[in-house]
């Protein structure tokens, strides 16, 4: 047997055991100091031995992560962190990947390969810092920065119109995506926990604050005035509810998604839409991932998240097959199999 | 005299291009260029003279925005920084093969991989051996000044224009942060539409009645033809290295020695042929401007005055310097010196280098 474990029990790790020597260099304030603690607290919990973690990141500020986890790890190319862990896992399927990029690194020069990651279905973890703008270089617009956002680049304002990470995803056909905020440490952590386990490419989007080059740009969805109009937590099997009264809803009228008040015009939490993150269609999923503000609250937690089938899996089964349907069983029988010939 | 102004590198670069009637820009922020973007950006170039400025999703985004832009006929340009530039090869090498005239610009930092956002001369070898796939060359212009970054611009287009060919203005982190006087040149017009089909028959202008329809391509599965697209080509550089050789030279005349160096290091050999002339060295500094072509002639011209050593200073592990040996045919002695990694050597370093590997035995 191959990678054969000496150890029979797996040895209860702490927290301590993921913080790296290192000295973490983002400003003070910066939601990603939130989001390594996070991490922090998700890894030992996840019955994985500490060696098997790789964390994988592109270019960016988020792309510090990997000297900050006390694990292996690979600071790679700008935006080629998708296709980077892809050739971790599938060159060694038993680790667990981690691929932590930004809203540059994964949606503007890494597009391409984040989407195909997503298609096939490698099962990694990918954290998606999105701060809505380019911070290592110092304030530039990014794929995420809203329309008409004023930045070094865009001083007339963007002319162009943003990315929503989760309608790329469920587009890619993705089967997990989940939304959370860096101002909720315990929403980070029960979200993170489930991408883990997902099996298959999971996706979490972390609403993330850049203190320096665009402070405040989730303030509609964070503030304690304006929070609870503008965000919605979903679970799976309740009703979509929000609002400071709690008496706010959504529901499916035909084909579109509308915010309604409960006890206005027979309104009743009975007509409320359900959350159901085991739905195969992605209809719904995409809807209430392209919820924004002002017509709508964002939702936050676990959007979709789908059981399929992974592609190394696929890859995997397709190689034990062979290796038991194959009447080739040696290297001298491949060398004399078909295509042989005598010379006269 | 023109308008003078206190620039660094990348703005003085950035205002040349509007002022050199370029018709558009695109380019993705990098350390230490992101300069260029953001000040053509903040000058509004649309309202000056209808240049188009665009941040693209990534560095092959905006090359082939420039190769796109350059077959429609227009003066356009790109700029980053090493990881970058290393990103555009491919663009580069279809544009010299699609015979298509642009400027871009690498304001170089350390590498390898993505290095460190400090100045570096390490791109030579990819700026004038290829980078790209192919035999192709490309003009490469190097400033040792901000004036220059202005210059070159203008000079760029020109020379791309002239030869149908990619102009690289290859800086590096200094040249490109630091801010001194430029004399900016008057505004040059751009070309209306009807003057760049007049003027640019290969371009694509739109096909009218009794002309040929005009296919961008670097593509002949035919090797033959292929064979004689790149006789033409190596034709064309041939008239580039007869024609298009700059440098400068600096107290060459009575010159036992000489120290090659150009951009950065140039102005900091110049400092140190200053030194050595303080000492009785008899020292003097080639520049080189154009690095591609290489001035070999001037070079072997100067080893039969009797040059006795060539000290080939660079911000690199050594690069130039096999151009260098290339050039003199072993007529004497040729050492290199540089530091790199983002290290900038100094004057007094230079002077001891010349002193230990040159002069020394």
């Amino acid at each position: 047997m191959e990678n054969q474990i000496i150890e029979t029990e797996i040895i209860q790790l702490t927290k301590e055991d993921f913080s790296s020597d290192q000295m973490v260099k983002w400003c003070p304030g910066c939601g990603d100091h939130a989001i390594l603690h996070s991490v922090e607290n998700v890894f030992p919990n996840l019955g994985i031995r500490k060696e098997d973690f790789v964390v994988v990141s592109g270019i960016g500020c988020s792309s510090r992560f990997p000297y900050y986890m006390n694990t292996y790890g690979v600071h790679s190319i700008h935006g080629r962190a998708a296709a980077l862990a892809t050739g971790v896992k599938l060159a060694n399927p038993k680790l667990s990947v981690w691929m932590i990029t930004g809203d540059g690194d994964c949606m503007a020069i890494g597009g391409n390969h984040f989407i195909h990651t997503i298609r096939r279905n490698i099962d990694i973890n990918i954290l998606l810092f999105n701060n809505k703008i380019y911070g290592l270089t110092k304030g530039q617009y990014s794929p995420t920065t809203p329309k008409g956002h004023k930045t070094k680049t865009s001083p007339q304002g963007t002319y162009e119109r943003p990315f929503n990470p989760g309608e790329l995803v469920i587009g890619a056909q993705g089967n997990f995506f989940a939304r959370v905020l860096d101002t909720n440490p315990k929403g980070m952590t029960a979200v993170f926990m489930e991408a883990a386990k997902h099996k298959g490419t999971s996706l979490v989007e972390i609403m993330q604050n850049c203190v320096i080059f665009f402070n405040k740009a989730h303030e509609l969805i964070t503030s304690r005035e304006t929070r609870d109009d503008n965000q919605l937590q979903i679970e799976h099997g309740k009703p979509l509810i929000f609002g400071k009264e709690k008496n706010k809803g959504i529901i499916l009228k035909g084909t579109r998604l509308e915010v309604v008040t409960i006890g206005e015009n027979g309104v009743t939490e009975a007509d409320l839409l359900v959350h159901d993150q085991y739905e195969k269609d992605p209809g719904v999923h995409m809807m209430i991932a392209r919820m924004m503000p002002p017509e709508f609250p964002v939702a936050l937690g676990v959007i979709r998240s789908v059981a399929a089938e992974t592609f190394e899996q696929s890859m995997m089964d397709s190689i034990a097959y062979e290796k038991e349907h194959s009447s080739i069983k040696t290297v001298d029988e491949m060398l004399n199999s078909g295509g042989t010939w005598t010379i006269e | 005299m023109g308008e003078l102004k206190l620039m660094k590198g990348n703005e003085a670069l950035a205002e040349a291009a509007i002022r050199a009637g370029a018709d558009a820009y695109f380019g993705y922020p990098i350390t230490p260029q992101s300069e260029v973007i953001e000040y053509l950006m903040a000058e509004k170039p649309y309202d000056r003279t209808g240049m188009v400025v665009l941040q693209a999703e990534s560095e092959i985004a905006a090359i082939n925005m420039v190769y796109g832009a350059a077959g429609a006929g227009k003066r356009v340009l790109t700029s980053s920084s090493s990881p970058g530039v290393s990103l555009k090869q491919e663009g580069i090498s279809y544009i010299a093969g699609s015979e298509l005239p642009c400027v871009y610009a690498n304001v170089v930092r350390g590498g390898p991989g993505l290095g460190t956002i400090q100045p570096s001369q390490a791109d030579y070898f990819q700026s004038t051996k290829g980078g790209g796939h192919g035999d192709y060359k490309q003009i490469v212009l190097a400033p040792a000044s901000v004036q220059e970054m202005s210059d070159f611009v203008k000079l760029g287009f020109d020379l791309a224009f002239q030869y149908r060919i990619p102009v690289l203005i290859l800086s590096d982190g200094v040249i490109g942060q630091m801010m001194e006087k430029v004399e900016l040149f008057d505004q040059i017009p751009r070309l209306t539409d009807e003057e760049v089909a007049e003027k640019y028959p290969w371009a694509t202008t739109g096909k009218k009645k009794g002309t040929e329809r005009r296919i961008i391509t670097s593509l002949d599965l035919d090797s033959n033809k292929m064979e004689e697209h790149n006789l033409h080509l190596q034709r064309k550089y041939k008239t580039i290295v007869e024609n298009e050789v700059r440098y400068e030279l600096i107290d060459c005349d009575d010159a036992e020695y000489i120290i090659v160096a150009y951009g950065s290091s140039a102005r900091i050999s110049q400092k140190a042929v200053q030194m050595a002339r303080k000492k009785g060295i008899k020292v003097g500094l080639f520049r080189l401007i154009t690095l591609f072509p290489f001035p070999a002639k001037q070079m072997q011209e100067l080893c039969k005055k009797g040059v006795k050593g060539w000290l080939a200073v660079e911000m690199s592990a050594g690069q130039m310097v096999e151009d260098v040996m290339l050039s003199v045919k072993g007529c004497a002695k040729v050492e290199h010196f540089g530091r790199f990694g983002g290290i900038v050597h100094t004057p007094e370093e230079v002077l001891r280098a010349l002193e230990e590997k040159i002069i020394g035995d």
